[in-house]
């Protein structure tokens, strides 16, 4: 601290006080800049206008007190060092400001010039190693995202390497292979798999970790992800004897998640399952609604495996976490994946826990946002308290010429999608956020306030603007189809928003309905 | 019929002549570059029907090629697979972007790639079937 640039902030009161501080300053020949003001506001006005060297606080100001007043300025400058000024009985409360950044306090009336004048360069020093700390802690951080992220880039071109060479071998390409080869060659492929399942993990947790781990929720129904899950696990269960069944309530409402990010959380619980079930065993997946908890929807993977004790259940989604009691070779990841997982449940506004007892399997469960129509529909079906008289639901379309389509077609549809919520009255209809792609294309539901005829009007209006999109007719086709919505709105007495309930109810039966029709969509990279 | 035509790009010579082996056993004809400048005079010089192209590549990147790909009247219609080991978060939307027709990640799943080159190979208008709705 250079002595003749000190700017001093003194937040205090008390005149007294305050002219003691600057008596103090002068004993110790200390020409510090003292900058005097007497109430928390106007000291938090200085520091959003300049940063001093130090700040010497008075906890109990007329317009704050006690632990409030540190606090403050702490979130106001979190840089600037602070030293309290306590009084006798407050001692106990300045050194627990010491815990939670503030770097120093005197006792009023108990100090010296020396004292005085130790504790501000002390301060300031101190503040100065705190923050090269945090920056240091921040940089080696970075670095080692950066370094896992390139290793990880680095390892996958060797691993492609070896990758396609055995599987040319596998697949005969390079000539007949005899039986007992072709059984070395699987082992090796399979180790690749692995390798490349642990370096997808590795910069996986490196996303969690800083933050840049991404998710799209979009509105999904999320029975037809265990499904396409099931499908996919099918052989690996097969392979090792376990049944894999599945248990979804009859009727379950769409959610608003990342159908991507849904499946993996799914294939990497199941997965687990798998690998801790003996044979002849069973895991079984559900997903239903449970009365205590009306927003969510449950998914659970079950197994009957050996079960997870007390210890290890409370580390299970912890980073790098490994049973120590399992078995060697049930080893086969880096002990990432209940960490992904759990990052990304609670990513898309979910929990997830599991219940376990030792021998008895365990029961891994996951929840997700339902998606809540009727807050979307509450505005555009009712007007003057009242329930308009007729609701249309339309779909548009937009079926690509070619599967993958060509060019970016995530701008195309978006594009699409913003045409047609140019179209449709604001104040009556409503454009529904984009459903997950079952098919290679994108649908679009929009429920209009209206009737039959108005909303054929609607459409073509839809149509007509599509058509102006530029290239979309290289692009895509467009298809609209339109379904009246009838439904029952219950007694009279009952409330708007109960009747506005079953609107939404019939309108997400409709569409789930229409959905499960339609092709499902391809099963995602691997 | 005539035999499709397919340009591979890649920097990694054991990696190239994998992808060779593994098309032509698929009865596509190939070609192989493995620098981004003679990716495009190949280009030019043969027209492929299809390009599978890696983006970390000396003497202009993928980007590079894609770009230019894209700007020249007869090439840009050529639809482009990106095969690269970059991560797709920071890649993919640009790489789209810039009109590749498909982005992978390596290692791939063999029969995903092949089924997009089916699929991205120029057809006969007539031969098009419509996706079922």
């Amino acid at each position: 601290m250079d002595p003749q640039n000190t700017q001093v902030l003194l937040i205090e009161d008390n005149p007294g006080d305050a002219d003691l501080v600057r008596l103090r300053l002068i004993e110790a020949k200390n020409t510090s800049e003292v900058n005097c003001v007497s109430r928390l506001s106007d000291g938090l006005a200085s520091l959003a206008n300049s940063q001093p060297s130090v700040v010497l606080l008075d906890l109990n100001l007329p317009d704050c007190h006690g632990a409030e007043t540190f606090r403050k300025v702490l979130d106001k400058a979190p840089n600037t060092p602070i030293v309290i000024l306590s009084g006798q009985d407050d001692e106990a409360l300045a050194t627990k400001a010491l815990h939670q950044g503030v770097q120093d306090y005197l006792v009023k009336g108990d100090f010296t010039s020396k004292h005085l004048e130790r504790a501000m360069r002390y301060a300031v020093e101190r503040q100065a190693l705190v923050r090269s700390l945090e920056i240091s802690r921040k940089q080696q951080l970075e670095f080692k995202n950066r370094f896992l992220s390139h290793v990880s880039h680095e390892l996958r071109t060797p691993l492609t390497c070896i990758h396609q060479y055995v599987t040319i071998l596998l697949d005969g390409i390079a000539g007949p292979v005899a039986p007992e080869q072709n059984d070395h060659l699987k082992t090796v492929l399979k180790s690749v798999n692995q390798l490349h399942a642990m370096i997808r993990d590795l910069l996986e947790a490196t996303r969690a970790e800083s933050g840049k781990m991404r998710v799209e929720p979009r509105c999904i129904a999320v029975d037809g992800l265990i499904h396409q899950a099931v499908a996919m696990m099918r052989p690996t269960a097969q392979e090792k004897n376990v049944a894999l069944e599945m248990g979804l309530d009859q009727r379950i409402p769409l959610v608003h998640a990342d159908p991507d990010r849904v499946l993996e959380i799914l294939i990497n619980l199941m997965d687990n399952a798998l690998k801790f079930t003996p044979p002849e065993g069973s895991v079984v997946v559900k997903a239903s609604m449970v009365e205590t908890d009306p927003g969510m929807i449950y998914v659970s993977v079950s197994d009957t495996g050996r079960g997870i004790n007390t210890e290890a259940k409370a580390l299970i989604f912890e980073r790098l976490f490994q049973d120590p009691d399992t078995i060697d070779s049930n080893r086969t990841g880096l002990g990432l994946g209940l960490y992904i997982s759990k990052e990304l449940v609670n990513l898309q506004g979910g929990k997830i826990w599991v219940s376990s007892e030792p021998g008895q399997g365990s029961t891994f469960t996951f929840t997700l946002p339902l998606y809540s129509l009727a807050s979307l529909l509450m505005p555009v079906v009712t007007y003057q308290g009242q329930m308009r008289p007729s609701f249309v639901l339309a779909r548009v379309d937009l079926i690509p010429l070619r599967n993958p389509p060509r060019g970016n077609w995530k701008e195309t549809w978006q594009e699409c999608l913003e045409v047609v919520r140019r179209c449709v009255y604001l104040d009556k209809d409503l454009v529904l956020p984009p459903m997950a792609a079952q098919g290679p294309g994108e649908a679009f539901y929009i429920v209009a306030s209206t009737d039959l005829q108005q909303a054929g009007i609607m459409t073509t209006r839809i149509r007509e603007q599509l058509e102006r999109v530029e290239d979309l007719s290289s692009k895509a086709t467009v298809a609209i189809s339109l379904v009246p919505v009838e439904f029952e709105p219950g007694k009279a007495d009952i409330s708007l928003e109960a009747k506005v309930q079953v609107l939404a109810s019939r309108i997400s039966e409709m569409i789930v309905d229409d959905m499960q029709v339609r092709p499902v969509r391809e099963p995602a990279r691997k | 019929m005539q035999r499709h035509k397919i340009l591979v790009v890649d920097d990694d010579p054991d990696l190239l002549r994998a992808l060779r082996l593994r098309l032509k056993a698929q009865d596509y004809d190939i070609s192989t570059a493995s620098d981004g400048y003679s990716a495009i005079a190949t280009a030019q010089k043969e027209r492929p029907d299809l390009i599978i192209l890696d983006l970390g590549l000396p003497v202009g990147d993928g980007f590079v090629v894609l770009e230019r790909l894209q700007t020249s009247n007869p090439l840009s219609s050529i639809p482009v697979i990106v095969l690269t080991a970059r991560d797709p978060q920071n890649n993919e939307d640009r790489v789209m972007k810039a009109g590749a027709a498909a982005f992978f990640q390596k290692p791939v799943d063999n029969d995903e790639l092949l089924n997009v080159i089916r699929v991205s190979l120029p057809r006969p208008e007539s031969a098009r079937a419509p996706w079922p709705s």
